[in-house]
């Protein structure tokens, strides 16, 4: 394995800049972007992040639901996927971290690590595939985490109607169902404030309470 | 036509529709994973807890991926293993715990148990928040901050 991180990473002597105070790194928050296989995520983080998309690999607990036998002898695995995520600077103290989550249909997903302390989700729909998105629509869903379902236009048009994907999907009236370009930068930025107001509706509650 | 209502405990939606409605009970706020693989796990999955020095304890649930890493001041990172070293040297710079992972190219389990390591051994600086819950004012910011992109 290498170890090697990139060479101008490598500072023998301190190079702060002056105005960044040494200790007081950003408070990060973070959105989920997660979906079936090939609807666009990675597009998705790219088209607004600052960094272009890095990749880790991470652990994900998988649950093989099966249609004709939802039977609580399904079995978990706990399976290696490839993540990928950005960032974009708000300010100084605060950054935004997206990170890119892929989802299978027939398996459920459980990554509690994942979502801990998430603003919210942006699900990306290809319409073509629709029930892609099941897990990870009902994992956010019994999590408790407000999420958006994003439908990726792809080819510039919808090949259903939004209230026909959203009685496909059985979500729940106050889960917003928009459609967005996953390759423009305002597109995923727009999609990712309807995420955020969701965010700050619960936040608001969660104080009040 | 009848659309299903997934908040319906007396009607739940079919099968059909959207097969995962049907499974469990919702969970308020999820309780963290013991993480690292099963015992039952086969050997090659354990393989890249051998720099973990085979310790399957899992990381401690507070280092997310987000997490903020620094260097500590004044620490010196010699006699540190090479990924160790590569990590501290990395945090010269606050670094989130994703971002260490992919450009080190370590799994990102691995990752989480090395800083929480080093942070015990008073190498690094984890920044960990104190609420899991981002504040209304935090999230209004992130708002204001989006929309001035262009
Ligand atoms: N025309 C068009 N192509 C798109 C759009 N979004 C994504 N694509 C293409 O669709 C393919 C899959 O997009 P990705 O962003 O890699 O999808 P992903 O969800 O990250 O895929 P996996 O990580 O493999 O699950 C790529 O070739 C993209 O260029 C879109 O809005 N329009
Ligand atoms: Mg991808």
């Amino acid at each position: 394995m290498d170890f090697e991180p990139f060479p101008d990473r490598i500072v023998g002597t301190a190079r702060v800049p002056q105005e960044r105070r040494p200790g007081a790194p950003p408070v990060p928050v973070k959105i989920i972007v997660a979906g079936g296989f090939g609807v666009g995520k990675t597009t998705t983080v790219g088209a607004i992040s600052e960094i272009s998309p890095l990749t880790t690999e991470a652990e994900m607990t998988m649950e093989s639901v099966g249609v004709d036998d939802p039977g609580p002898a399904s079995a978990k695995t706990t399976t290696t996927i490839a993540m990928d995520f950005g960032c974009v600077t708000i300010d100084q103290t605060l950054k935004l971290y997206l990170f890119g989550t892929p989802g299978q249909a027939r398996f459920a997903f459980m990554w509690d690590d994942l979502i801990r302390g998430a603003l919210g989700a942006l699900v990306v729909v290809d319409t073509n595939r629709i029930d892609d998105c099941y897990p990870a629509v009902d994992y956010f869903e019994r999590a408790g985490l407000p999420f958006v379902v994003g439908i990726n236009t792809f080819h510039g048009q919808l090949s259903y109607r939004l209230d026909e994907v959203r009685w496909a999907l059985a979500v729940r009236d106050a889960v917003p169902v928009i459609s967005f370009d996953a390759r423009f930068r305002g597109s995923v930025r727009d999609a990712l404030l309807v995420v955020l107001d969701q965010a700050l509706d619960r936040a608001i509650k969660l104080k009040s309470t | 036509m009848i659309r299903p209502d997934p908040d319906d405990p007396d009607h739940p939606a079919t099968p059909g529709v959207r097969p995962f409605l049907q499974s469990g009970s919702p969970a308020v706020r999820p309780a963290p994973r013991p993480a690292g693989p099963p015992p039952d796990e086969p050997a090659s999955g354990l393989r890249p807890f051998v720099l973990t020095s085979g310790r399957v304890a899992g990381p401690d649930p507070n280092i997310g991926l987000e997490t903020q890493v620094t260097a500590a001041p004044g620490a010196a990172p010699t006699r540190l293993p090479p990924e160790k070293r590569a990590i501290v040297t990395l945090c010269s710079e606050p670094l989130s715990v994703a971002e260490i992972s992919a450009r080190l190219r370590l799994h990102l389990g691995v990752t989480r148990i090395l800083v929480g390591d080093l942070r015990a051994a008073g190498h690094l600086d984890v920044h960990v928040l104190d609420s899991d819950f981002p504040d209304p004012d935090t999230i209004r910011r992130v708002i204001r901050g989006l929309r001035a992109l262009s």
